[in-house]
């Protein structure tokens, strides 16, 4: 592999330190380097009952979030505790939660509308088309370009809203977790280094 | 007495104290033990709700927008420390814009140098015009993803430089060098960057000179009958007790924001409006700069293993390098990139599709993030101004001090081309554009007592002391009468090295 040459010239290093400093440190001052503790343990696991939801709404929502990140080779959202997650973040956030038990609502009526059954008892694939447009409408407005008029035109309707909130939730839930920002993405921070590794790619 | 110890109050304190001279600070906040205080290595996962607080359980400070406790905002600051140019301080007389300095490049570039070698800078030597070299650390080396960014903007012509930072990159003063692990500004808890607290008033607490009032808010700059500061009135953070302490000479260097606002606390029969305020230009020529973020994932990197590229945030800049471009506005803006921490992942939810390919996507594009954020520098206009709002009152029983800002046209202007700019740059290096800010976003405030030779028309004099009151001084952010493009940080400590050394000269002769 070989290093750009550049690189070396933007490393000559031409700064001096000054030979004095004007406020020597004592012994006492002297800050070791040192190694990073493990991470603390994860708080313990939030209580089965939901406090902002109901249990079939619960229900519904941590199926939506198992289907917007499921478990593959490395685990998915429920493994991570999303639900829960989300029962925290309706408790002060009434926004999230309206949209939550209206949405759910609005997700079980159009189930029995379309499949004759709740949403819960579908197949995944029918849960998955039911899903499907609204992502697509969220992606939509979200990659309009700033100011144009449809953006300032509409704001998205009770469904779209919905979907984009627990879209939302789900993600921030799942890579904030062990399960999703270690185990997964595999966080490489937080460790010690005794230099920044340099850049070994050919650019 | 010094009100503050932030970058400005703690490099005044060692100064003075370092020249003789007794000196008390009066901080806001309370003590705060670098080592052991900070959330500093934490995980998100640690807190249910996946905020890692600023502070441990139980440990007192810091989780205001004043940022109150010894060392003030350095203790959670990025680090980064320019020097501002010839042309910065003369923004006027070199483009018609603005407001030129009182003072010069020539007049602040001693003190640049004995900050360099206090704190300790790593960085460059650049031999670029607009931003002047300095005596600094061997820098550390950029990452990979800079030197994509990096080859793309050579092709536009757009210089790449390494980044500049109070950050060690060898050890020095028994601090030891950075270890890299992206932890900066969530309190560095080895103190290989720069705070105040413990690299410069620990050490002049040795003295014996020193006397920390820590706890202590300040509400009121006493004036008496012979046009003389006599010290501060205070009320202790927990008891809301009041309490004085007298001074020879007091400096007000609590954040540009809270130093406007104390001295319009501050009034009294001579000074109704604010203390030192007989120009009517308190609060007025509020600069703070403005940013925009461009989020995108560099395609070259996408689906590539993850790499421990955390460092210590940003390794790279984007100098200015408009001043020398045909354009239809006046000043500039620089551009600070990659400087996320990899354990935000918040931009995920913005990843179009959800299921499998969803959680692919997300995974593969983690090594590739990058976030572009230009700054560009605000002209002053009358509608951008600080000033305290009486009937709102915090939980101390003070007004609220207000931030008006207004974007000129010139403002939009530098704002549209510098995202049309990092835009640019990007799609060069073949990015995935995530998103891109539609605002400006307010940062580095800067302005409110600006300094001038023209007592009418400015605050402070040159050596930042009021035009109005012999032995009152302002040191800080709001002294600057323009923004520049730059951090302000290390202009505040040379500004407040300088002020140090004519406060020591003034002292000795008896003039203050």
């Amino acid at each position: 592999m070989a290093r750009h040459k550049d690189r070396r010239e933007a490393l000559h290093i031409i700064g001096a330190i000054g030979s004095t400093c004007a406020f020597p440190f004592s012994s006492d001052q002297l800050f070791a380097q040192h190694q990073h503790p493990a991470g603390t343990p994860a708080p313990a696991a939030a209580p089965a009952a939901p406090v902002s939801f109901n249990a079939a709404e619960f229900a519904i929502l941590s199926r939506m979030a198992d289907l917007i990140i499921p478990a593959t080779d490395s685990p998915g959202a429920l493994a991570a505790g999303v639900p829960a997650y989300i029962d925290l973040v309706a408790q002060r956030n009434s926004e999230a939660k309206r949209l939550c038990v209206a949405g759910t609502a609005w997700l079980d009526r159009q189930s029995k509308k379309k499949h004759g059954k709740s949403f819960l008892d579908l197949a995944e694939a029918e849960q998955v088309d039911l899903l499907t447009p609204l992502c697509r409408e969220a992606d939509q407005q979200r990659e309009t370009p700033p100011g144009s008029e449809l953006k300032k035109s509409r704001r998205p309707a009770l469904p779209v809203a919905f979907f984009r909130t627990v879209k939302s939730l789900t993600s921030d839930g799942f890579f904030t977790s062990q399960a999703g920002l270690v185990d997964t993405l595999r966080y490489p921070g937080n460790s010690v280094h005794a230099a920044f590794p340099e850049c070994i790619h050919e650019h | 007495m010094i009100v503050g110890s932030g970058a400005a109050g703690g490099t005044l304190a060692a100064h003075l104290a370092h020249a003789g001279a007794d000196v008390a600070v009066v901080e806001g906040g309370p003590r705060i033990n670098t080592r052991t205080d900070f959330n500093t290595h934490a995980l998100p996962h640690h807190f249910p709700n996946r905020h890692i607080p600023t502070m441990k359980p139980g440990k007192p400070g810091f989780d205001s927008e004043r940022s109150r406790g010894i060392g003030g905002k350095t203790l959670t600051w990025n680090a980064v420390a320019w020097r501002y140019s010839q042309r910065d301080f003369k923004g006027k007389a070199f483009e018609g814009a603005g407001e030129d300095w009182p003072i010069d490049y020539k007049d602040i570039e001693p003190y640049y140098t004995a900050i360099e070698r206090e704190v300790g800078v790593c960085g460059n030597r650049d031999g670029l015009p607009d931003l002047p070299d300095g005596d600094f650390l061997p820098p550390v080396p950029m990452k990979c993803t800079d030197m994509t960014i990096k080859k793309a903007a050579e092709k536009l012509g757009v210089r790449v430089i390494h980044v500049r930072k109070a950050t060690l990159s060898r050890p020095q003063g028994g601090r030891p060098a950075c270890h890299f692990c992206g932890n900066c500004m969530a309190g560095c808890d080895v103190v290989a960057k720069y705070n105040s607290a413990d690299v410069h008033l620990a050490p002049a607490m040795r003295t014996g000179r020193l006397t920390m009032l820590p706890n202590s808010i300040v509400r009121e700059v006493v004036v008496n009958a012979e046009n003389r500061v006599t010290g501060v009135r205070y009320l202790d953070h927990d008891t809301l007790k009041e309490g004085e302490a007298q001074g020879r000479v007091v400096v007000v260097s609590c954040a540009c924001v809270q130093s406007v606002a104390l001295l319009m606390m501050s009034r009294s029969s001579r000074y109704p409006t604010g203390l030192g305020n007989s120009s009517g230009q308190l609060g007025k020529h509020f600069i703070p700069h403005f940013t925009n973020g461009v989020q995108c994932f560099l395609t070259d990197y996408i689906g590539r293993p993850v790499t421990n590229d955390e460092g210590f945030l940003d390794h790279a800049y984007i100098p200015s390098f408009m001043h020398d471009r045909k354009r239809d506005y006046a000043r500039s803006f620089g551009v600070q990139f990659n400087y996320q921490n990899r354990r935000s992942v918040g931009w995920a939810r913005g990843v179009p599709g959800f299921g499998k390919d969803f959680k692919k996507a997300v995974i593969d594009r983690y090594p590739a993030f990058v976030t572009m954020s230009p700054y560009g520098e605000m002209i002053p206009n009358p509608k951008s101004f600080i000033d305290l709002d009486w009937k709102t009152k915090d939980s101390f029983g003070l007004p609220r001090a207000r931030r008006n800002v207004h974007y000129s046209d010139n403002d939009w202007k530098i704002f549209h081309d510098m995202t049309r700019w990092v835009t640019e740059i990007v799609k060069t290096a073949g990015a995935e554009i995530l998103a891109t800010g539609e605002a400006p976003r307010t940062n580095h405030e800067l302005g409110g007592a600006r300094m001038g030779n023209d007592p009418k028309s400015s605050v402070v004099n040159g050596w930042c002391q009021s035009h109005d009151v012999k032995n009152l001084f302002v040191v800080d952010g709001s002294v600057f009468p323009s923004a520049s493009e730059k951090n302000p940080t290390h202009t505040i400590m040379a500004l407040a090295a300088r002020t140090a050394d004519y406060i020591s000269t003034q002292l000795k002769k008896g003039d203050v």
